[in-house]
């Protein structure tokens, strides 16, 4: 075991404190000392201890708002809602990056993985658009997601989005995919998928584009890098080439889904 | 206090079996050199890609599972081309193949890095060879399960 000595020189209160004491005190500091750090080594080596689906539910009503809440209606950590920018007249999804699901780094990040790592144009905007509908609903945010991009994205992105909700919860070794630990803490250790997931599953395993929301859920895993440097702007081509940009801006459209946007416009409507 | 030192020590080992022994470096493709430093066993793995950033994502093991993780330095030359790379293999005493979720990307973008790859695999298993492209490398020496 290596001992950092300025480490455990500053652990007693420094230099002086330490020519204070007589050789027998000093080696039983450092005797305490070793002890110590053998204990943390050992407990970083533990793997962590993950709550239970009953523990999660014993904390709903300590919260002012619920889990599944989207992020533009609550503020970061119980802080305040911020004001936010007003939208353009004729809001893109550009706009829509920029001003309301900013910073954007999950799916920007997923997005960036899948075009260097070669995936098709339908997956890397699947990727791209993935988990935006979190800032307005968190549950079934696959369905959700799916729905709001439908009218304006390929079939085969909205099949994407809409399915790896499910396929988060099963590991696949052959594509890559691990089930994550993050899902341990955030649904439970011993949390099993309702049977509307599981019946989803079941029909995804056998689907011929299986392997689309499949190839999300990879470039999901890997997205959660607080140091990566990402932007909208290589996506551009990708999103004027497969997103059919209405020209009354998202919204205006009268599509099905131009509600949702309205409502990820203006958040601060009452009614 | 020494017993405890020990104890302490046997639990770590239990949990994170090192072989620090090295093989030799061998081009995994034109321009790419890799050398496997190290094989350890762990309850939970990082998934990270190649060369790796911060992703905070980790895997954890079920019952009678256990994380290879295999750690291989990686040089580049300036006659490599990048190109997109298939995930790396391990296989077992009786070649039974395991699957790693870490893939590489960016490959090239500095000039030598070290990645750690998580293989999912029963308790115990007797590690073989790992496999980078068509370059296969010996984990036996390293590998002390």
């Amino acid at each position: 075991m290596e001992i950092d000595r300025r480490a455990f020189i500053a652990s007693l209160g420094g230099a002086a404190a330490v020519n204070l004491m007589d050789h027998e005190a000093k080696a039983e500091a450092l005797e305490h000392y070793m002890e110590e750090k053998l204990d943390e080594m050992v407990a970083a080596q533990q793997p962590e201890k993950f709550p239970t689906v009953a523990e999660i539910e014993a904390q709903i009503e300590t919260r002012n708002v619920r889990r599944g809440v989207g992020g533009l209606f609550a503020g970061r950590a119980g802080a305040n809602v911020q004001k936010l920018p007003p939208m353009p007249a004729q809001p893109t999804l550009k706009d829509f990056f920029e001003l309301r699901f900013a910073p954007a780094n999950h799916v920007l990040q997923s997005a960036t993985r899948a075009m260097k790592t070669g995936m098709s144009e339908e997956v890397t905007l699947a990727c791209l658009l993935h988990d935006c509908v979190l800032s307005l609903i968190k549950p079934d945010h696959g369905w959700w997601g799916a729905q709001l991009f439908e009218p304006y994205i390929p079939e085969k992105s909205a099949f994407a989005i809409r399915y790896h909700q499910t396929l988060r919860f099963y590991a696949d070794d052959d594509a890559g995919y691990e089930y994550p630990d993050q899902y341990y803490r955030i649904f439970g250790h011993d949390y099993t998928p309702p049977a509307y997931i599981e019946q989803t599953y079941k029909m995804l395993k056998n689907h011929k584009w299986y392997m689309e929301p499949r190839l999300v859920t990879v470039n999901d895993l890997y997205a959660f890098d607080p140091n990566a440097k990402v932007s909208f702007e290589p996506f551009q081509d990708i999103v004027g080439r497969h997103f059919k940009q209405p020209k009354e801006g998202l919204g205006f459209d009268n599509s099905p889904s131009a509600h949702m946007w309205r409502t990820l416009a203006r958040p601060d409507q009452p009614l | 206090m020494s017993k405890r030192i020990l104890c302490s020590f046997a639990a770590g080992l239990m949990l994170a079996v090192v072989a620090s022994a090295q093989t030799a470096g061998k081009p995994a493709m034109p321009g790419l050199e890799a050398t496997v430093t190290k094989v350890e066993r762990a309850a939970t793995a990082s998934l990270r890609d190649c060369p790796p950033g911060s992703n905070t994502v980790n895997a954890t093991t079920r019952p009678g599972e256990q994380f290879a993780l295999v750690t291989v330095a990686f040089k580049v030359a300036s006659s490599f081309q990048p190109a997109p790379m298939k995930r790396p293999t391990i296989t077992d005493a009786s070649d039974k193949k395991f699957n790693t979720a870490a893939t590489f990307v960016d490959v090239g973008k500095v000039p030598e890095f070290s990645c750690t790859f998580p293989f999912r695999v029963p308790e115990g298993t007797r590690l073989k060879a790992l496999q980078i492209e068509n370059t296969a490398y010996d984990l036996t020496s390293l590998d002390s399960k």
